[in-house]
């Protein structure tokens, strides 16, 4: 480590500061005397490793205690009642952990929280970052646990009970008992199983043989009466919505086994099949835990994602100043961030500067700038700088909000593809169970003792179950895949489609170019009126538009009154200002049929009565990666175009910078429809992407359309995929999973059908014994499944 | 092996003990989280509290 570098917080040392603190016999420098302590704090509590341990120091950790104070709050009986759960003796509370990144963290938590007096039970889980406890209160107050983690240099956050129930949790404890009991039985099971089949060859006592088959009785029936329960009650719901899944000819060949079986072991019959059944059943309830623990990891991350917002915010009414929980917080409210803090809400600055770092939220790493007038999104984490907000949107309606709203819409969202492989097992399991049935009576006449093992063979090792998991289960590890990269899925059709795309056509403002325009002259052609004038009326007209050019207009100066505003998608905005019928936006749509401009830049209009007044001139950066994305999408074989609404040179000198050959500059949102529609009758499939508002009717009419959206136009985006961020390279991404999720489907399917292909007549012929069915049958879905599963980790190396 | 008529059930009482234990633990949340066990290990405590009145 760099000794100019605190050795607790790792912030560069201040000129002329010298202290260090003595770890293990050597001397370390520190920054200052609050770092010192905390490092102190942290050596004498025998925590030193701690430094060992951590992957990064982070400026977030060991931040100095600001404010002891604040804690007191939640030492009230009051807040006790609302934060925890508990039966009087005891209290459980879940607190999220703010700063926590790593192992060491979780670690040095969990050891010092443990030996607060009156603590009983801590753990702590450094995926969600929760921590739940469960104390004595009487010794210990909820604050003062609070405190202790705010010491260490956390940031805690006391979650209301409700907002630490989960559903998933449950259903998680429920899945491993079925599968602890499914995996036991099926040991002991097949542990006598051995005795029997031995006593087959040698001949055995038939008492002791009565015993092991009654043995065998008792540890198979937990299995099929509590493990595949499951598959009976999903067998009766789909037989009763005439769907039938694979879950029937699951519940036919274990039902029709284990009553065989007790029938054999009660009139000492021939043979019994208590191994193949416990067999069969844990092989099935293994594949759907481990489809269960590819769902659940999506779910953690939109839990995940609304914990980023902090519980309570400092709200400053005149100079009075309160700490209110966030809940509380209404529009218009001025509110204090301190360095270090989430930000409660969506809102503008209004005095302070800072940086923000909104990783979590639209996976953008580098810290962005904020000062007084820009906007501030909830959840992301203030670094450096007091600031004060005002609040516009709080709750669900915010960015955080609404992508979680999304990743959760994502989750359920079954694509067309998914459907029809559902369909299609339908019918498979209706012809099986009448070729399981043309088996047996052809078996019977044939041979009539081994009818019914082979029936059973037939049963089990043609269960459709790799054929019914082959495609969700991949969907299901790609959707969870894409949204840990950053990119909401909103329609399940769209991996399907990103994967087959040929041509993909991007929009020009907002999308390759950044969407901050500034304007860079004024011209005015009337002289009646100045430039300030101009401008403020432009600003007004502007408000009403969600353009991205739009931007570049917005003043902080008084705005005239501006009415009856109306928006002309693709052209402009016109509106009433100060008794005058004003319109801004392209020259035709300004000034009436005029020649195109041709000036190389961007340029809007301002008139009125159809005559331009003035003439705006724009520029606009383009993306720092739209050239990278751009050459990665050709080499991956795309054909890219660009479409925009803008002037021809402006776009064609964008065209240029990107290599693109193929672009169309002053398109109207119908020249743009008609061209993706000219591209999709030549037999390509195509992908659009634009910012999802202006351009709203030109991407419904792509395959699939993404849009790059941010802050509040989040939620208005009418997209199937949306990136929320500031960069274009997801789309590759986007691409390569959904490419690759489509492989693994395909190999899936290929694999499944295959199987059952080359099992079928092998088993209808008699050679393949139940336990090598349940065998052969369970390997292929375990294959489909961890196949899919390699997607949850696709990308991750490279 | 008319042992075996005694030792076989008596398992299946051990097995039962252990199918009860696991439901607890499982029931009490204990197997919640199933990713940081996995790296608990490479955590230990090598150093002792330097001074510590508490315990």
């Amino acid at each position: 480590m760099a000794t100019d570098t605190c050795y607790h917080c790792a912030l560069p040392i201040p000129d002329g500061c010298n202290i260090s603190i003595d770890i293990d016999g050597s001397l370390h420098p520190v920054c200052c005397p609050g770092c010192k302590a905390v490092a102190e704090l942290i050596r004498d509590s025998g925590f030193a490793s701690y430094y060992d341990l951590r992957e990064a120091p982070d400026p977030g950790v060991g931040r100095p205690p600001e404010d002891a104070g604040e804690w007191d709050v939640f030492n009230s009986d009051d807040m006790l009642e609302a934060f925890s759960a508990g039966d009087g003796e005891t209290a459980d509370v879940t607190v999220y952990v703010g700063g926590m990144y790593c192992s060491a963290c979780s670690w040095l938590i969990e050891s010092t929280v443990d030996k607060l007096p009156g603590m009983e039970t801590c753990d702590i889980n450094p995926v969600s970052h929760r921590l739940r406890l469960r104390w004595r209160p009487q010794k210990l107050g909820l604050g003062d646990a609070l405190r202790a983690l705010a010491e260490l240099g956390y940031e805690p956050q006391p979650l209301t009970p409700d907002s630490g129930a989960r559903p998933e949790l449950t259903e998680q404890r429920t899945a491993l008992k079925r599968l602890l009991v499914a995996s036991l039985g099926m040991m002991q099971a097949m542990m006598f199983a051995v005795g029997l089949y031995a006593g087959d060859y040698q001949g055995i006592d038939p008492d002791m043989q009565h015993f092991l088959r009654l043995v065998s009785f008792f540890v198979t029936t937990p299995v099929v009466f509590y493990s595949a329960r499951p598959f009976f009650s999903g067998a009766l719901r789909g037989l009763r919505a005439r769907q039938p899944g694979m879950d029937v000819p699951v519940s036919i060949a274990v039902g029709a086994a284990y009553v065989a079986s007790v029938y054999a072991t009660f009139t000492r019959g021939p043979a019994v099949w208590y191994d193949s059944v416990t067999m069969f059943v844990f092989f099935l309830t293994l594949g759907r835990f481990l489809e269960m623990r590819a769902r659940h990891r999506s779910i953690e991350r939109s839990t995940a994602l609304s914990s980023l917002l902090p519980n309570t915010a400092t709200r400053r009414d005149g100079d009075e100043r309160q700490v209110v929980p966030v809940s509380q917080l209404v529009a218009g409210d001025t509110v204090i961030v301190r360095a270090g803090d989430a930000v409660p809400a969506d809102g503008v600055i209004t005095s302070g500067d800072t940086t923000v770092d909104e990783a979590l939220l639209t996976g953008e790493t580098t810290p962005l700038r904020r000062s007084a007038g820009d906007a501030l999104t909830a959840g992301s984490v203030n670094l450096d700088g007091n600031v004060e907000m005002r609040v516009e949107r709080t709750g669900n309606a915010t960015t955080l909000g609404t992508i979680s709203r999304l990743s959760e819409q994502a989750r359920f969202a079954r694509p067309a593809f998914v459907q029809l492989a559902d369909r299609i097992a339908s019918y498979v399991v209706v012809a099986l169970l009448v070729v399981a049935a043309a088996v047996a009576a052809f078996w019977y006449y044939a041979d009539a003792e081994r009818a019914f093992e082979i029936t059973l063979s037939v049963l089990v090792v043609t269960c459709p179950c790799a054929l019914a998991l082959a495609t969700p289960a991949a969907f299901a590890a790609a959707g969870a895949r894409l949204s840990t990269l950053h990119l909401l899925v909103t329609d399940g059709n769209a991996i399907e489609v990103l994967s087959k795309a040929t041509r993909i056509i991007f929009d020009k403002t907002g999308t390759l170019t950044r969407g901050q325009p500034s304007i860079t002259s004024i011209e005015v052609l009337d002289p009646g009126f100045d430039e300030a004038d101009c401008r403020r009326i432009a600003a007004a007209l502007e408000t009403a538009s969600s353009h991205p050019l739009a931007r570049a207009f917005a003043i902080d100066d008084e705005m005239p009154q501006a009415s009856n505003l109306k928006v002309v998608v693709g052209q402009g905005v016109s509106g009433t200002v100060n008794g005058r019928e004003w319109r801004v936006g392209h020259r035709e749509f300004v000034a009436g049929e005029q020649p195109r401009d041709d000036h190389p830049h961007t340029r809007v209009y301002l008139g009125t009565d159809s005559n331009a007044v003035a003439v705006f001139t724009l520029d606009d950066e383009l993306r720092h990666d739209a050239k990278d994305t751009v050459d990665v999408l050709r080499d991956a074989g795309l054909e890219v175009a660009l479409l925009s609404g803008d002037n021809p040179l402006p776009v064609s000198r964008t065209a240029e910078a990107l290599d693109i050959s193929d672009y169309r500059a002053g398109c109207s949102p119908e020249d743009k429809l008609a061209f993706i529609k000219g591209a999709q009758d030549e037999g390509d499939i195509v992908i659009m992407v634009g910012d999802g508002i202006n351009d709203a009717p030109v991407l419904a009419g792509a395959d699939t359309s993404v849009a790059l959206a941010q802050g509040a136009m989040l939620a208005q985006t009418s997209a199937d995929v949306i990136m929320p961020g500031e960069s274009l390279h997801p789309v590759m991404t986007g691409i390569r999973v959904a490419r690759k999720t489509m492989r693994i489907v395909r190999q899936n399917l290929a694999w499944a059908i295959v199987y059952n292909a080359t099992a079928l007549p092998l088993a209808a012929m008699g050679y393949v014994p139940p336990w090598a069915a349940a065998i052969g049958m369970s390997a292929s879905s375990l294959i489909v499944v961890l196949n899919a599963l390699r997607l949850s980790r696709y990308g991750k190396a490279s | 092996m008319n042992i075996l008529f005694l030792l076989i059930p008596l398992a299946l009482l051990l097995l039962a003990a252990a199918v009860w234990a696991f439901f607890w633990a499982a029931s009490s949340g204990q197997f919640d989280d199933l990713d940081t066990p996995a790296v608990r290990i490479i955590m230990d405590d090598d150093t002792k509290p330097a001074q510590n009145e508490e315990d």
